[in-house]
């Protein structure tokens, strides 16, 4: 089944015409297998891997690079993944990591879509008060935005 | 922020998934923001005021 309806792709593919450079979407996932586990430790990574399908065919400029790791794989250390479903975005010009955790429905579908076109044109918008704080970090900062999907 | 800076790493965590998290930071409110495990606030506030957050977490260590 569809996740997006055929009005909404279309939607989408008007706003992905804003897109500038290629987007890269590490995804990390569970692996597949045949056998139901109830309560399996992911719930969301097939839905999320589904819906992040659909989304990359509406650009030949979103490539998505998709691994089936376990929370200990190599893949997922070398990222700093800790959790998954995970999707990582980035894009020629973009300096820092963007990261998304679970599963982007509802409401949070379209702050992906929005996301998505910043990263392409690595344009964060900020005002110049903002770029001086941020001009001046010399260590990592971390920040976690804790959403639902409505 | 973190398309801007390389020392920014900005996530967005779906809340209902991962309780732990929710538990940890003690999530009542979303949008919930934490910066640095030392600063949070709750709602989505403007972008001076998200800076007024970032420096003093930056501050803060």
């Amino acid at each position: 089944m569809a996740f997006m309806s055929e009005e909404n792709q279309r939607e989408i593919k008007t706003i992905f015409e804003q897109l500038d450079h290629d987007v890269h979407l590490e995804f990390f996932t569970e692996r597949e297998s045949p056998i139901i586990i109830p309560g399996g430790n992911c719930p969301t990574c097939k839905d999320t891997r589904l819906l992040l399908q659909e989304v990359v065919a509406l650009s030949d400029k979103l490539h998505l690079d998709v691994h089936e790791v376990t929370t200990t794989g190599e893949a997922a250390r070398q990222q700093g993944i800790d959790r998954i479903p995970a999707l990582i975005m980035s894009a020629e010009g973009v300096q820092g990591k963007i990261r998304y955790f679970g599963l982007p429905s509802g409401y949070e579908f379209s702050v992906l879509i929005g996301s998505l076109v910043d990263v392409s044109r690595a344009d964060a918008d900020l005002a110049d008060e903002t770029n001086e704080v941020l001009s001046k970090l010399d260590k990592g900062v971390h920040i976690q935005v804790f959403v639902t999907p409505t | 922020m973190a398309i801007a800076n390389l020392h920014v790493v900005a996530d967005v965590v779906e809340v209902s998934e991962f309780p732990d998290l929710a538990n940890r930071y003690g999530v009542r409110g979303v949008p919930q923001t934490v910066i640095n495990e030392s600063v949070q606030f709750v709602g989505n506030v403007p972008e001076a005021v998200f800076r007024q957050h970032l420096e003093r977490a930056v501050s803060a260590g």
